[in-house]
């Protein structure tokens, strides 16, 4: 068996594996989540009772979130891009808002999308909708504030010699940890085991915008009052409405 | 009152469909902890179940070859497909089912879905 053989027999492994282990948590989450959403529907609770339930649905979503980045990292390697359908940014970023809502239930989000435009195709289909997504629930991890303020701001650019459609989300509440402030994701992950938990689904953003054709980068924000917030940025390869 | 089947090998999922089912109002007429037994119950049963709550990944056969051969012995048979596999919607959908719920879902989803399906019966 060759060196490239023996690596693949064992990435198909280790991908089998995970597929088992993701697959048993994802059930496993679906049985926690049905159960707190049933001990909601009791009048009786009180009030800080219903705010911890709130909190635990928060931490089984995020768990999915993980599980979820894991099994799509896996199937979007030696992925061809323009085999996906394109996707609508706007359609994408209205569905990205609701479902962060239901991530953290417990919390006041708003996201406002400038400057309006008609549409903006890119390429992706489901994949660049859960980026989107993963992005904004991993800048709403960072604001430990109760209201959750983003901003995200779109324009057309170059990007890897293509043109693409440029998302900046920002939160001037989302605190990167000091220690990786200007630093490079991948090497803070593979450097830093202290502050890495921290970034892993920026990581696997970065990966799976990767796959796509795409970029994703992370950026202190200078915010008001001092306070330094995060910018991410998602640039995204352009496509012809289907 | 809507009758349900519910279909999973994870015997706490098919408990806690039964218990939001129950709470709800709906009546949870049997369960299958894989597609042949699936088949089985619903083949030999007089009164067909309203909405069959479908899994995809289960033992000897999976959701969407029981759900093909389920909709293939009554083409108006309601199935709600949940599954932690997305990728497997399209292929359930075209054995049939009428509906797809990506596990881990909200609760309140799968009652939408089942109050919309209540509503048209």
């Amino acid at each position: 068996m060759t060196a490239e053989e023996e690596l693949r027999r064992r990435q198909e492994r280790f991908a089998y594996y995970m597929d088992l282990v993701g697959h048993d948590v994802l059930n496993n989450n679906q049985a926690v989540l049905g159960y707190l959403e049933l001990m909601l529907t009791n009048p009786d609770i009180d009030q800080t009772t219903r705010e911890y339930a709130l909190k635990a649905i928060t931490n089984v979503r995020i768990s999915t979130a993980l599980v979820e980045n894991i099994k799509r990292t896996l199937a979007t390697r030696g992925l061809d891009p323009s085999s996906l359908r394109p996707i609508d940014l706007l359609k994408a970023l209205h569905q990205a808002e609701r479902e962060l809502k239901q991530f953290f239930p417990a919390r006041k989000i708003s996201v406002t999308v400038s400057p309006k435009v008609d549409e903006a195709y890119v390429v992706g289909d489901a994949v660049a909708q859960e980026l989107l997504l993963h992005a904004m629930v991993n800048l709403a991890r960072l604001d430990l504030e109760d209201k959750v303020e983003m901003k995200v701001r779109m324009k057309e650019q170059q990007c890897k010699g293509r043109m693409c459609w440029v998302i900046t989300i920002e939160d001037v509440n989302a605190e990167l940890p000091a220690s990786v402030l200007d630093k490079d994701i991948e090497e803070v992950y593979t450097q830093d085991v202290s502050t890495s938990a921290k970034l892993t689904g920026m990581l696997f953003a970065r990966m799976i915008a990767s796959r796509l054709g795409g970029e994703f980068h992370v950026k202190a924000l200078q915010g008001p009052d001092g306070k330094l917030g995060t910018t991410f940025t998602l640039a995204l390869r352009k496509a012809n409405r289907p | 009152m809507t009758s349900v089947l519910i279909v999973d090998d994870e015997m706490f999922i098919v408990e806690l469909y039964r218990d939001i089912l129950q709470l709800r109002g709906y009546k949870v007429v049997g369960t299958a902890f894989d597609g042949e037994e699936a088949l089985k119950k619903y083949s030999q049963s007089a009164d067909k179940p309203d909405v069959i709550i479908m899994d995809h990944r289960m033992p000897v056969m999976n959701g969407v070859d029981a759900t093909r051969e389920i909709v293939r012995l009554n083409p108006r048979q309601k199935v709600i497909f949940v599954s932690a596999d997305v990728m497997v919607e399209k292929e359930a959908r075209e054995a049939g089912a009428i509906d797809f719920l990506p596990k881990p879902f909200r609760m309140d989803d799968l009652i939408e879905k089942m109050e919309r399906l209540s509503a048209a019966k």
